[in-house]
């Protein structure tokens, strides 16, 4: 048996059955377990995630990220023997190499959970206009630097069972990433920032967020925190 | 004398549509509570039209209308925000329901491809 039998990869899937597969198996080479939320996909991604070895929660209508998310760590979180969790993206940006690194520091540090951040040495490869407009969500939000994070809407989160269990996403869209912020700092986990890379081909900008999508993150977030 | 029983009889059945549709939260009291003024503040307008003008006299409006306008925009406003929580409390429950359906019918991985030619025991 693999040395990463107690690390759960929850994987939120939307319309990505061009791709899915070929990233699950790669992924699983190290990860044996990993569960792919499907959210309600009108492609061929159900039958993709079956091919792949993964496990399939499939929500009965789309919901969004933040709701697929916390799907997949209900899910993680009741199987025996899980220990770790990583919220994963489907589109093949996240490195393997860079889940096998926050792991161990997770193993070894004290510490609750580990985000990715993408702005570390030369940050040519990002996008400029990402760049502009993610850190001026970090610069805007006094969270986000007090708790020392320079990329807060990465992806790529890796965390302990205390963390899943405490978990609890309320925002179904895409607002979920300061969701996540505001209840780590709600509940003083210990939290840690890891380098990682993250490859933007021309599928996964096609793909991700758009600059008007900020406009909806930040009104969700506003009527939150006004009511937390 | 026609339009005051017409305004005051729509009041009525307004008041009982709501009070019908109670909700448990206290917030849904206080927004009870705000209806019950806001329809007293109606039905006295109806029965003294000058009253308003009046009123809208002590707080600084030139006329009773535009006081009417004014409450009318952030009686409006108020509603809107109720039901923009109202319908994200909605859509919480509603992703907590699919969410229990998902997990339910969650599908483990098929027999790994060395194990896949074994004939199953059922």
């Amino acid at each position: 048996m693999s040395e990463y039998d107690d690390v759960w990869l929850i994987v939120p899937v939307y319309n990505e059955a061009q791709v899915i597969c070929d990233v699950v198996q790669k992924a699983r080479l190290t990860f044996p377990n990993i569960v792919c939320v499907d959210d309600g996909s009108r492609d061929a991604s159900v039958s993709e995630i079956r091919k792949s070895g993964a496990h399939l929660v499939r929500h009965p209508v789309n919901l969004g990220q933040g709701a697929s998310l916390q799907t997949g760590i209900e899910y993680a979180r009741t199987q025996p023997g899980a220990r770790f969790f990583v919220t994963f993206d489907a589109d093949g940006q996240h490195q393997v190499e860079d889940v096998v690194r926050m792991i161990d520091r997770l193993r070894e540090e004290p510490i609750d959970i580990l985000v990715g951040t993408r702005f570390h040495g030369d940050t040519s490869h990002i996008p400029w206009i990402k760049r502009v407009v993610l850190k001026t969500v970090v610069a805007l939000s006094p969270r986000t630097r007090r708790m020392k994070l320079t990329d807060a809407h990465n992806g790529l989160r890796a965390f302990n069972k205390t963390v899943a269990e405490g978990l609890d996403i309320t925002i179904n869209g895409m607002g979920h990433a300061s969701e996540i912020m505001a209840i780590i700092d709600h509940k003083g986990w210990r939290v840690a920032e890891e380098k990682v890379t993250i490859i933007y081909t021309e599928y996964s900008m096609a793909k991700g967020q758009s600059l008007i999508n900020g406009v909806n993150i930040l009104f969700d977030s506003a009527l939150r925190s006004s009511r937390r | 004398m026609i339009i005051q029983i017409l305004l005051i009889g729509a009041v009525l059945v307004l008041m009982v549509f709501f009070l019908r549709n109670h909700g448990t939260t206290r917030t849904a009291a206080g927004v009870k509570i705000g209806f019950v003024l806001f329809i007293l503040f109606g039905v006295l307008a109806v029965l003294w039209p000058d009253a308003l003008t009046v009123v809208a006299d002590l707080v600084g409006v030139g006329r009773g209308t535009d006081l009417l306008l004014y409450g009318l925009v952030v009686a409006f406003a108020f509603a809107m925000v109720n039901t923009y929580l109202r319908f994200k409390e909605l859509e919480l429950r509603h992703a907590r329901l699919a969410r229990a359906i998902a997990v339910q019918s969650a599908e483990p991985p098929a027999l790994d491809h060395e194990e896949k030619n074994v004939p199953s025991a059922s």
